[in-house]
């Protein structure tokens, strides 16, 4: 059942277009993820969503209702910002009763859905508490169950982890995630950040100069990528240029400067193709494809070895090795990589 | 021990911040002082202590009629100034085309500018102009609230800037309507803005001259004129009791303030 849908939306800033007819159709419960770099039109999207930007064109339908045109407090939804935009002036249960209060909510269920809400995020006990008194992360979470609180049908979060040191932002990964879970509530979250959306999310939608580039699962948008942009924004990733010659069974035959390669890849390749090699599926040892190259510099990573490797034909490889590989610059080395573990695209 | 060692720098700034403090508040210390003297002059050494000039000022009819007029015009400016120097802000900062928002700014901050006699002769030609003149005490009450209206524009004007706007996206998200969302986020924002602006425009109109001077009606002077008309002709420290008053008096509107509002809330 779809909750949300995107329908061709475009947003201008005078003459600049930020958005390009971008659609999403977001199912019930669904976590999506709206990834990419600054200025990719993915903050548009989620306020053109909350309806505090207009859109120039195009529709947003909740639940097969349109929304286009209605004003942000009519479309039921909750929302964390990056800033967390708590209410100082308001204790942490007031922050979370201003919502129950504008819908009208008697005050014996406004208390009970306060206090479960506020145990949900961890924090009961501190209801009387002003959100300057408390530490970022209980900040970030009051402002995750006062959205929360009012049971909206959507859940927009924009940048909730960026202002959090890296630990906490890794444990608050997995709590937004969990609670999520447990509510089943429908989740828009925008982020910079790659590995919160290949952690958190049941779909990525990877957003470049106001195009998605991208639309599927963390594990198609890791190891399937349609474009560059995407392949180079999710992970490290080893790319050639080269073209189709022929198939071998499901395989592709790909001639590139460093000789033929087999490789998996997108349906019905055809001409110039780009070939993607996550490091960690480059072995230093012979495989369905094999290269030889020298070691031009070794990175110390402490679990492994970076190692960035030149092929004669002049490609760059990047691939990780034990880190007490006895590979040193300059010295020669093979590496092999599954034909299963390569991935070509359209170039 | 790796604690901060006090250089010599350290003592010369100690100096010359205890001096500069001296330099403030010593005329204020020296008035209330010479208030309780039992001299016929304002002037040291003092010639005993008595109270006998704040008899004098409570029975002098003209000084408690001053008073109670500069304390209405500083009133009516303050609440007056508290209403439109704070919607002129909103307007400002919130609505304005981008490109006159720094032009609206320095017109409305205007009157700080341009000296306080250049609008006083202004308004004065003006008032006669339109034909009211100096009566009803309304050319003064007018000429208060211009020349003090900046205070509470540019106080408002930068708590607003200062505003983390996603707090009223946060208010709509929530379900609140635009009204709701002002009264309930906005306001409570800017509250420290709106009345530390409301009590400079209390206190600069109370203190005012010039305006006041030139713009006040026949027989009703403000405080500080009648007190000048005082002390051209007296000088005894009945003009230093009327100070000691003034100060007790402001002394005591802060504390209201503190007591209703509170000044934690006055933070920068």
């Amino acid at each position: 059942m779809t909750t949300l849908r995107l329908d061709r939306i475009n947003k201008f800033y005078g003459t600049l277009h930020i958005l390009k007819d971008i659609d999403l159709d977001i199912a019930q419960g669904e976590f999506i993820s709206l990834l990419g770099p600054s200025g990719c039109g993915k903050t548009t999207t989620l306020r053109c969503i909350a309806g505090f930007e207009a859109v120039s064109g195009g529709s947003i339908a909740f639940g097969g209702r349109d929304m286009t045109r209605a004003m942000p407090e009519q479309r039921d939804l909750g929302m964390v910002f990056q800033s967390y935009a708590l209410f100082p002036h308001m204790t942490v249960a007031e922050n979370l009763s201003f919502g129950l209060e504008v819908r009208k909510i008697a005050p014996a269920d406004r208390e009970r859905r306060i206090a479960q809400t506020l145990e949900m995020v961890r924090l009961t006990g501190y209801e009387k508490r002003f959100p300057r008194e408390l530490s970022g992360g209980q900040q970030q979470r009051v402002a995750l169950a006062r959205a929360l609180v009012i049971e909206p049908a959507v859940l927009l979060l924009d940048e909730p982890l960026a202002n959090l040191d890296a630990s906490l932002r890794d444990d608050m990964r997995f709590f937004i995630r969990d609670l999520q879970q447990r509510v089943g509530i429908t989740t828009i979250y925008v982020t910079h950040d790659q590995g919160e959306a290949l952690v958190m999310s049941d779909r990525i939608v990877v957003m470049n100069r106001g195009v998605v580039e991208q639309c599927g699962s963390p594990r198609e948008i890791y190891e399937r990528p349609q474009s560059l942009m995407v392949a180079d924004f999710i992970g490290q990733s080893n790319t050639l240029t080269g073209r189709v010659t022929g198939r071998e069974g499901e395989l592709y035959v790909i001639a590139t400067e460093d000789g033929p390669l087999r490789t998996h890849g997108a349906p019905g390749l055809a001409g110039e193709v780009r070939v993607m090699v996550r490091p960690e599926n480059i072995g230093t040892a012979p495989g369905d494809n094999t290269l030889r190259g020298r070691v031009v510099k070794t990175t110390y990573l402490g679990a492994s070895c970076l190692l960035n490797i030149e092929t004669a034909a002049g490609s760059r490889f990047t691939t990780h090795a034990p880190a007490d590989s006895p590979l040193a610059p300059g010295s020669e080395v093979t590496m092999g990589f599954a034909a299963h573990k390569a991935w070509a695209f359209a170039a | 021990m790796t604690g901060a060692r006090k250089t010599l720098w350290d003592h010369v700034f100690t100096l010359l911040v205890a001096l500069i403090y001296i330099f403030l508040i010593a005329p204020i210390l020296l008035v209330v002082l010479l208030s309780f003297s039992g001299g016929e002059f304002l002037a040291l050494p003092m010639e005993g202590v008595s109270l006998r000039w704040f008899e004098a000022l409570f029975s002098n009819s003209r000084f408690y009629e001053a008073a109670v007029h500069s304390f209405r015009l500083a009133l009516v400016s303050a609440l007056v100034n508290g209403v439109i120097g704070t919607l002129a802000a909103i307007y400002v900062i919130r609505f304005a085309p981008a490109h006159l928002t720094n032009p609206l700014r320095v017109l409305m901050s205007a009157p700080l500018m341009v000296p306080e006699i250049l609008t006083a002769i202004a308004l004065l030609f003006f008032f006669f102009e339109v034909g009211v003149g100096n009566r009803w005490s309304m050319a003064i009450q007018i000429g208060h609230i211009l020349v003090t209206f900046p205070y509470v524009f540019l106080n408002v004007a930068s708590a607003l800037f200062n505003f983390d706007r996603s707090q009223e996206e946060a208010a709509r998200s929530l379900g609140a309507n635009g009204w709701l969302t002002f009264r309930r986020v906005t306001l409570p924002a800017i509250k420290p803005g709106v009345i530390t602006g409301c009590l400079f425009a209390f206190v600069i109109s109370f203190d005012i001259f010039n305006i006041s001077l030139l713009l006040k009606s026949v027989g009703k002077n403000t405080l500080p004129l009648e007190l000048f008309d005082y002390l051209r002709y007296n000088f005894d420290p009945t003009a230093a009791a009327v100070a000691t008053v003034s100060i007790a008096l402001t002394f005591v509107a802060v504390l209201i303030v503190d007591a209703t509002v509170g000044l934690r809330s006055l933070r920068f």
